[in-house]
């Protein structure tokens, strides 16, 4: 790798193949070379990463064109299943052979909407909102239903009447942090490995 | 690419895929010269440089029949005297005489075709009255990669002399020893080879699974994919390949050391062979040039001058 011979630097250019086997066989290599002027260079990249549907964090290669470097927006046209990654080998269930029409669905979720109760419409509001709003009624629900003690007056401190659906896709440090939030405030009806 | 399985094929899948892939000769070089035929056709990749792959489809034909003058015992394989039977020779000593029988195969079947141009008969003519020594320096010449002493006009055909013995004798070794030596350097894990190009296989044993194809024995060993093959980086790798060209053929750039090496789909082109798809997209390689990359590694079938 630290090789830095001449081979380093090996091209197939005009100039270079002006001296090679192919010309000096008797053959001509302008064709070639001119022919490049015909054709742009189609530029595409495969990118590693995890399903998010399930716990069961399948490796998945996404396909996009475009050049990320450039300021283009760059498409995602294709995901399959990686068939290096040790838990599913290139294979994805219905739901993760179905990422693609995820990603680029009209419907997909991209910012915090509300809903007010009896509207029928969603509306944008901003993550600000979204987190100071579920604070409030996380508390006010907490505040008015905790139990602290059972029927035979034992220390119980369980919350019963919210639960909590967080990600499955997350590393293990999330899942330990939340778990320890969330269990700490009492909160029984949880999954954070959730097999939706 | 999609697939759905039935109740039990997970179970009966669970086997792992191989690592190494070791060649079938009866059919390499057969397959290769039928691939550069195809490539050479009017309106594919490699139409510009038709004449020169009719050329090395001829030599790859006349590999095929090169290897019925292989007998196993010429290979050393049952004595296990190279390196404990593991491992390929560095050098072509053990393989010298088969070699240049080989070679003299080539030659003459080459030699007796009416269309060759004056400079590819001269250079026929200059192996054909080489000495054995002479030979068998310039193979070691080529096969350690000692650029100074290689003659872009010959080194193709020697090249292919020395294909035939490496690849009989890489069909005969333990894939578990060859996989052993996977990862201890660019090389090929059975000769030492740096590899031409790489190809994703998907048949019923190797579904997506990237390979690594050695220029010299035809073995294929396994590399994750979006992985450098030369400087091993995971980022900034990007897959170019010609807009309106075919699809099944790629390069891997990596934006790191700026090198690359062909990357082949056989899930999109069934009949990918390596040496033909990465010699026959040459035009590719002249874009890349522009671009600033340069190759890994060069061709076992087309050499660049001094």
């Amino acid at each position: 790798m630290t090789d830095m011979t001449r081979r380093e630097f090996l091209t197939f250019s005009g100039a270079s193949l002006a001296g090679s086997s192919l010309a000096l066989l008797g053959f001509s290599p302008s064709e070639a070379v001119a022919s490049a002027r015909d054709f742009k260079l189609a530029k595409a990249t495969e990118t590693r990463n995890t399903c998010p549907y399930c716990s069961v964090s399948c490796g998945i290669l996404m396909y996009s064109l475009g050049d990320r470097s450039k300021n283009a927006k760059s498409t995602i046209f294709h995901i399959e299943g990686d068939p290096d990654h040790p838990v599913n080998r290139g294979t994805l269930c219905p739901k993760g052979a179905g990422l693609i029409d995820f990603i680029h669905s009209p419907s997909r979720l991209k910012y915090p909407e509300y809903r007010a109760p009896r509207s029928d419409r969603w509306q944008r509001i901003s993550w600000d909102e979204a987190l100071d709003r579920i604070a409030r009624l996380l508390k006010q629900d907490r505040d008015a239903n905790l139990v602290t003690r059972d029927a035979a007056g034992r220390t119980v401190n369980r919350w019963t009447t919210t639960g909590m659906l967080a990600a499955s896709a997350s590393s293990n440090e999330t899942g330990y942090l939340t778990h320890k939030i969330v269990r700490s405030l009492g909160l029984v009806a949880f999954d954070n490995q959730a097999r939706v | 690419m999609r697939r759905v399985l039935e109740r039990g094929q997970i179970e009966a899948g669970a086997e792992r895929p191989p690592r190494i892939r070791l060649p079938d000769p009866a059919r390499l070089f057969a397959a290769r010269a039928a691939r550069f035929r195809a490539l050479a056709r009017e309106g594919a990749i490699g139409s510009s440089i038709a004449d020169y792959l009719h050329l090395m489809a001829a030599l790859a034909d006349a590999q095929h029949a090169a290897l019925d003058a292989i007998e196993p015992s010429m290979l050393h394989l049952d004595e296990g005297s190279v390196d404990g039977g593991t491992r390929l020779p560095s050098v072509v000593g053990p393989y010298a005489p088969i070699f240049r029988d080989v070679l003299g195969l080539l030659v003459r079947a080459l030699a007796v075709r009416g269309d060759l141009p004056r400079s590819t008969r001269e250079a026929l003519e200059r192996l054909e009255n080489a000495s054995a020594n002479a030979l068998e320096r310039y193979a070691d010449a080529l096969l350690a990669r000692r650029d100074d002493q290689i003659d872009p006009a010959t080194a193709p055909f020697v090249m292919a002399a020395l294909q035939v013995p490496y690849a009989a004798a890489a069909a005969g070794l333990s894939p578990s020893d060859v996989e052993s030596r996977i990862g201890a350097g660019e090389g090929c894990p059975a000769c030492g080879t740096l590899p031409v190009a790489s190809v994703v296989r998907e048949d019923a044993i190797s579904r997506g699974q990237r390979y690594l194809h050695c220029a010299l024995c035809a073995t294929e060993w396994h590399l994750v994919r979006i992985t450098c093959s030369h400087c091993r980086s995971v980022q900034g790798l990007s897959y170019l390949s010609l807009d309106g060209g075919p699809d099944a053929i790629r390069a891997e750039c990596c934006d790191r050391c700026k090198s690359y090496r062909k990357i082949l789909y056989q899930e999109t082109d069934a009949d990918v062979d390596p040496v033909a798809d990465d010699l026959a997209s040459l035009t590719l390689d002249v874009l890349l040039a522009d671009e600033g990359y340069h190759r890994a590694s060069g061709h076992p079938l087309l050499w660049n001058g001094r």
